[in-house]
């Protein structure tokens, strides 16, 4: 290494000497630093080519310059080549393109093409998409590359992304969709629709999670056919999301929301059987009107579809709507469906009520349970309203040996709150004395005895699944 | 803070028996009448005056503090004598230095030249910080001969010579040898303090040849300094080649 840092030493020495009396030129100087630069380069200590790799990067701006460093690349370790790409890909100058080509063309080391693919995307346009593209099948690091090169590739690039897209295989297509949809490309919003209802589920589920990124109430209609040809199950449930998300959270959520009724009123009988589990999740004035009606239909099936819709409900609106249902209901399915409504939304933190009303529908729901089993329900999920009240309404039930176990879950999970435990101190701890002596849940008797002592907790993380 | 003259005197009277403790709410027309010195000659003229007299005996180590940090901002080269006095207190120094290092008079700058000579140990390292504060270019001859001599001057000695960065001290830096790995190591750093100089005023012919002639001096050396020395040289060498403009 010495020797080589003396012959660059040497080489400076003699440009100093020559220019000392003389006006220091730009020009020559600065074909020293690249000539210096290309020697630390191929300096085999790392310290001494960092000085040279961030040059590289920030250093010695020009073509001509680029072109020296690009000329090293074939001749360099592999190791060598991954830096100066890098450092290359930062310097941000597209001269050094074809050499980047030209190394893809000749490495196979995946490190390499991931790094040269990275500078290929910085430095490429239109014309390298195909490459990239092609790169998406390649292994981990590389694809991993050529899909974030492929979101962050020049502007022009967006077309020629879309016309592969529209050729290629379903796993190419899909990937090639959301990565549409990561760049914003709003001319793609046509396709993505079209993708919606394609034969492939990978490809229906990438557009649908795309339409649900860009998307407005222009996609809500191909979304809605999108989602009436998902399979059962998981892909179903995606796509609903997806729908969900446009007509909730996009920039034209109301709109969107709007024009999902709209299609739905025109849609053919079967398509809005199909869709009222979606009207029920979207919520909102216009939706239950729709689904008021099909409650109130003698048809068994309407009732039933009308129901279905209304328990997924999204916030506490219904509340009202199911406590009275539930109060007149006689089929036992018809009850489980409710009760499971009412305990579920009484405590969502964005339903619209305070914590007083949520306790109080919950106590209502707890006197219209018929099985301990729905009692447990209710008390366990009591502690998501966090407030001196719920303890107040859960501490009896300490006593009820059908119940006590919920209840003593209950208690310490409110408990758990620092805040509202040193706020109510003297209750806690009669509350937190009584689970100590009921519950047969050792970690309850654990929790329960540190709170007391104002100790903390940790909640044990869930094993990993394998 | 307003400035009321009529208070003025009262407030002298208070730091003439100021001490640590006492309400220093007393002083405050003095920092306003410093404040509203600005400007005004006369009335700068008078304060330091006043303030100066403070500095004799008579009065408390705080006094004395808070006159030197109030000269720091209004002292001339008047006020440079009874300051000078207290350059050679081992109590004293530290503030009388502030006050002098702040001072624009070349009276200042002579006056801890002259203590560089007359102080030993620490109070010696606080004038050789005090002139490398001022960036003073005259004590190069008498802080270059301090590089030879006791290592921790030594090291106080190249710090401030790469401080002040003019040709003659990075001169000086290149002909001293260092008495130890300490002090060689320091004079390094020095050096490459006296080539950034260069390179910041746009010298790059002059830098590239002090970066060269550093290196030069590390390119023997086996050890981890050495090859500090050498990396922080090459650094310096590129960016001479690189820079944008050329003089």
């Amino acid at each position: 290494m010495r020797s080589r840092t003396s012959s660059i030493l040497f080489a400076v020495a003699c440009m100093a000497c020559a220019g000392r009396h003389a006006t220091f030129a730009a020009e020559p100087a600065r074909q020293d630093a690249v000539q210096m630069t290309v020697d630390l380069l191929g300096n085999d200590d790392a310290e001494f080519r960092q000085i040279a790799i961030d040059r590289v990067r920030t250093g010695v701006r020009g073509e001509e310059a680029t072109r020296r460093f690009t000329d090293l690349l074939p001749s360099l370790a592999p190791e060598r080549q991954t830096e100066l790409v890098a450092a290359l890909t930062d310097r941000g100058d597209r001269t050094a393109a074809p050499a980047l080509l030209a190394l893809l063309d000749s490495s196979a080391d995946e490190a390499i093409r991931a790094v040269t693919i990275r500078g290929l995307a910085a430095l490429g346009g239109a014309a390298d998409v195909a490459i990239l593209v092609r790169s998406l099948a390649a292994g981990d690091a590389e694809r991993t590359a050529a899909r974030r090169g492929l979101v962050v590739i020049g502007a022009d690039a967006g077309p020629a992304i879309l016309a592969s897209a529209k050729v290629a295989e379903p796993d190419l297509r899909a990937a090639l969709l959301e990565i549409l949809a990561e760049r914003r490309e709003r001319a793609a919003l046509p396709d993505l629709a079209a993708a919606a209802v394609d034969d492939a589920p990978i490809v229906r589920a990438a557009a649908m999670r795309s339409l649900a990124r860009m998307g407005g109430p222009d996609q809500v209609a191909a979304m809605m056919k999108g989602l009436l040809k998902a399979a059962a199950g998981t892909e179903r449930d995606e796509a609903e999301r997806a729908l969900i998300t446009i007509c909730t959270q996009s920039p034209e959520r109301e709109d969107a929301a709007l024009e999902f009724l709209e299609q739905f009123r025109s849609a053919d009988e079967a398509s809005r059987d199909a869709l009222v589990p979606t009207l029920g999740r979207l919520g909102g004035e216009g939706a239950l009107a729709i689904v008021d009606t099909l409650v109130a239909n003698p048809d068994a099936v309407q009732r039933r579809l009308g129901l279905t819709a209304l328990v997924r409900w999204p916030d506490a609106t219904v509340s009202q709507r199911l406590l009275d249902l539930l109060s007149k209901a006689q089929d036992p399915a018809e009850r489980e469906m409710l009760l499971s409504a009412l305990i579920r939304i009484a405590p969502l933190p964005d339903n619209k009520l305070n914590d007083k009303q949520k306790l109080s529908l919950l106590q209502k729901t707890m006197t219209l349970c018929q099985r301990d089993a729905d009692r447990r329900r209710v008390l366990e999920r009591a502690n998501a309203i966090r407030t001196v009240d719920t303890l107040r309404f859960v501490e009896p039930y300490l006593d009820d040996p059908t119940l006590a176990e919920s209840a003593c879950l209950s208690v310490v999970e409110l408990a758990h709150h620092r805040t509202l435990r040193d706020a109510n101190k003297d209750e806690f701890t009669k509350a937190l004395d009584k689970v100590v002596t009921t519950t047969k849940n050792p970690e309850l008797v654990e929790r329960a005895e540190r709170y007391k002592q104002g100790q903390t907790w940790e909640r044990k993380k869930p094993a990993a699944k394998s | 803070m307003t400035y009321d003259p009529a208070s003025l005197d009262a407030s002298f009277a208070a730091l003439q028996g100021f001490d640590w403790g006492r309400d220093a709410a007393a002083l405050q027309p003095i920092d306003a009448a410093v404040i509203a010195a600005h400007g005004n000659e006369a009335a700068r003229g008078d304060l330091e005056r006043r303030l100066a007299a403070l500095l004799g005996g008579g009065t408390s180590r705080a006094a004395k503090e808070y006159v030197c940090r109030k000269l720091s901002l209004i002292g001339t080269a008047s006020a440079v004598p009874p300051l000078a006095a207290l350059l050679p207190d081992k109590e004293h120094s530290h503030m009388a230095r502030f006050a002098l290092e702040r001072i624009a008079a070349t009276e200042a700058a002579a006056a801890l030249r002259q203590a560089l000579g007359e102080v030993q140990g620490d109070l010696k390292i606080g004038m050789i910080s005090s002139l490398a504060a001022r960036g003073d270019a005259a004590s190069v001859p008498l802080l270059a001969a301090l590089l030879a001599g006791e290592s921790r001057t030594a090291v106080a000695a190249a710090e401030a010579l790469g401080r002040i960065g003019t040709p003659e001290a990075a001169q000086a830096l290149a002909a001293a040898a260092g008495v130890d790995r300490t002090v060689a190591s320091a004079i390094a750093d020095a050096r490459l303090a006296c080539a950034e100089a260069r390179l910041r005023q746009g010298q790059r012919q002059e830098a590239l040849a002090t970066y060269k002639a550093i290196a030069d001096a590390a390119a023997s050396g086996t050890d981890q300094a050495a090859k500090l020395v050498r990396l922080a040289a090459t650094r310096g060498m590129l960016a001479c080649l690189d820079a944008p403009a050329s003089s």
